[in-house]
């Protein structure tokens, strides 16, 4: 494995505000890689320190094994793309990708032979003598790419370039950058804060929270496996039981059954099935959403959530009451035991 | 205006009262008699033509035409770095600058007047023109870091990173992205400074001198005097001239961009 870029022991902080904690991270070569995470854990500060436009106060950075730590970013040579695009408004579509050719100096037709790859690359070639602004968000955002593109950099940099787009476009822009990536071989950061967004695009994911990862590796390894319960809850596990014997587990609500008597084979057979108390039931199309309320070894009321497809569910069916008494159940493999 | 009569009215109504007494000016200018009277009789260009010969109008054209561009040149020369300060710099206390800089909009130019009389033209004996030019700086330098500040609000904070990014050294960068961002604005506050020197008076009465009038001054001097279409003539080319202005600022920047970067 070769590595593009490299963070080492890197911290950023704002007055005392420590924004980026000790980071230690390897951008593999030809591989995307996503930094996930809530609102102000540090994305943006760390992909900025990577591309040139700001000092870490601490640790050093090194791009294909050289120091960048404080090469300012016209010698970094990467591609960002901007969560607003930041395409030169009073420049063509193509003279926005052309701009970082003419400083580099590449004379035509070269110049434009890469324009017009780049643009077709992102399938705009026929706009390129657009402004930006008489163009849909999504087209500017495949402009920003092109014009990143366009200059070969050694990474690309993307900080929520999907994050202004419709929820169509946004699923579709998804496999459209993979296809780039895979087309280019570029190696891609890519910063979101949308789970489904990292787990369908990244090589590697990267899991942050105020300034520290807290988990990092594929989605598959990633995914079944949280290494704590910020992660777990950040992916989506929406259930955590103190078990007495196997410490903290954790289940993911569409995992989580709800049996209305003991006596159902599969419960039999369960890897763990607790009494529980229906507290409400909520239809949200194709699943049948249900809260339950168990005790915990203290005695405390916790809630469980469970969520059912609605078609695996018998034609006769009634529904839940509140205050039903149920037992919910998972299989043992769909149980995540989560350290500490 | 469809469906809204009574706003459509008032809209009508308020054009026509600014409009008519602009056009019985110029309906005047033509007119072929000694007075500013009704009706008119006849039709003449003498007037233009006396306008145009009489010395104390076309000298004092001159100046006003000269001191606008001194002081439109000097408010753009501080007015620019003091924009890209307020808009891209990274210095403490942005928002003090900025309130100094428009501080002019809100001191009377009578009291600022005054105190350039005593300081500029009696305490360190400067001429009128030395004076005015500074009295009119001050007066335009809110026009000038407002109304070029606009167009570089309404652009994307992250341009500039974008084009160091792509490899452009920060002098490239101020000239090939922040410039072209800038130059709107930089037209439109020349245009408007201009204009609003060009029309000063109370500035311009205050620290006039026996040999230094300005256009408007002279005209009211004239007034006071004699009372004849001449006057109406010479108004009448100043309106020709400011529309020739404001059509080429509407064509090449529009009135909302130049006038929205006034109130921000
Ligand atoms: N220039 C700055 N001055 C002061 N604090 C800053 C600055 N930039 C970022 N921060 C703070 O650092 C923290 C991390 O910010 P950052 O922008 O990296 O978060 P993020 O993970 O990208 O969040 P988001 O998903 O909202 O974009 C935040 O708490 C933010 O308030
Ligand atoms: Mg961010």
């Amino acid at each position: 494995m070769t590595i593009a870029a490299e963070f080492i022991g890197v911290s950023q902080s704002f007055g005392d505000f420590l924004a980026v904690d000790n980071l230690d991270l390897k951008i593999e070569e030809g591989k995307l890689t996503t930094l996930l995470g809530p609102s102000g854990c540090g994305k943006t500060t760390t992909l900025r320190m990577l591309a040139g436009y700001g000092t870490p106060t601490k640790g050093r950075i090194t791009i294909g094994g050289k120091d960048a730590t404080r090469l300012p970013p016209e010698k970094r040579n990467l591609g960002m793309v901007f969560q607003s695009y930041a395409l030169f408004p009073h420049m063509t579509v193509a003279e926005n990708v052309a701009y970082g050719l003419k400083i580099r100096k590449v004379s035509e037709p070269e110049r434009s032979r890469r324009v017009m790859e780049s643009l077709d690359l992102v399938g705009l070639a026929h706009l390129a003598k657009r402004r930006p602004k008489a163009l849909s968000g999504g087209q500017q955002q495949r402009v920003a790419l092109a014009r990143a593109i366009a200059i070969r950099p050694a990474l690309l940099l993307l900080d929520e370039p999907l994050s202004n787009l419709d929820a169509r476009l946004r699923v579709q822009m998804r496999s459209e950058i993979r296809r780039i990536q895979a087309e280019t071989s570029l190696s891609v950061v890519l910063v979101t804060h949308d789970q489904d967004e990292a787990l369908e695009m990244s090589d590697t994911m990267v899991l942050m929270r105020e300034g520290t990862i807290m988990q990092q590796g594929a989605p598959e390894q990633v995914f079944p496996a949280p290494a704590n319960r910020f992660v777990a809850e950040f992916l989506g596990y929406e259930n955590f039981i103190d078990d007495p014997r196997r410490g903290l587990l954790t289940v993911r609500p569409e995992h989580l059954r709800v049996a209305a008597s003991e006596t159902e084979p599969a419960v039999a057979s369960a890897g763990l099935r607790l009494p529980a108390t229906i507290t409400s039931s909520a239809y949200r199309g194709v699943d049948l959403v249900i809260t339950t309320a168990v005790l915990n070894a203290a005695g405390e009321e916790i809630p469980l959530v469970s969520t059912v497809r609605r078609d695996s569910l018998a034609a006769d069916f009634m529904g839940h009451n509140r205050g039903d008494k149920v037992t919910v159940y998972t299989r043992d493999v769909d149980l995540v035991a989560l350290p500490g | 205006m469809k469906g809204r009569p009574l706003i459509g009215t008032f809209a009508v109504l308020g054009y026509i009262i600014m409009i008519v007494p602009i056009l019985f000016v110029v309906a005047i200018a033509f007119t072929d008699s000694q007075t500013l009277s009704f009706p008119l009789r006849g039709f003449t260009l003498r007037w233009f033509g006396e306008a145009a010969s009489y010395t104390p109008f076309t000298s004092a054209l001159l100046s006003s035409l000269g001191l606008a561009v001194l002081s439109t040149a000097l408010a753009l020369a501080i007015g620019i770095p003091v924009t890209l300060a307020i808009q891209r710099g990274k210095i403490p206390g942005k928002s003090l600058v900025e309130g100094l800089f428009l501080s002019p909009l809100v001191v009377p130019e009578l009291v600022v007047g005054l105190a350039l009389y005593q300081q500029v033209m009696v305490g360190l004996n400067q001429t009128a023109l030395v004076a005015l030019v500074i009295g009119h700086t001050v007066i335009l330098l809110p026009y000038a870091v407002r109304v070029t500040g606009a167009s570089l609000a309404l652009a994307d904070p992250f341009v500039e990173e974008a084009a160091r990014g792509l490899g452009a050294s920060p002098f490239k960068t101020f000239l090939t992205v922040t410039l072209p961002l800038l130059r709107p604005g930089i037209f439109s506050a020349a245009l408007l400074s201009f204009i609003t020197s060009f029309n000063n008076v109370p500035m311009s009465l205050l620290l006039q001198s026996r040999n230094f009038h300005t256009l408007p001054i002279t005209m009211l001097d004239y007034i006071q005097q004699s009372y004849d279409p001449m006057i109406a003539a010479m108004s009448t080319l100043l309106l020709a001239g400011t529309v020739v202005i404001a059509i080429v600022a509407e064509r090449t920047v529009g009135f909302a961009k130049i006038f929205g970067g006034i109130n921000k």
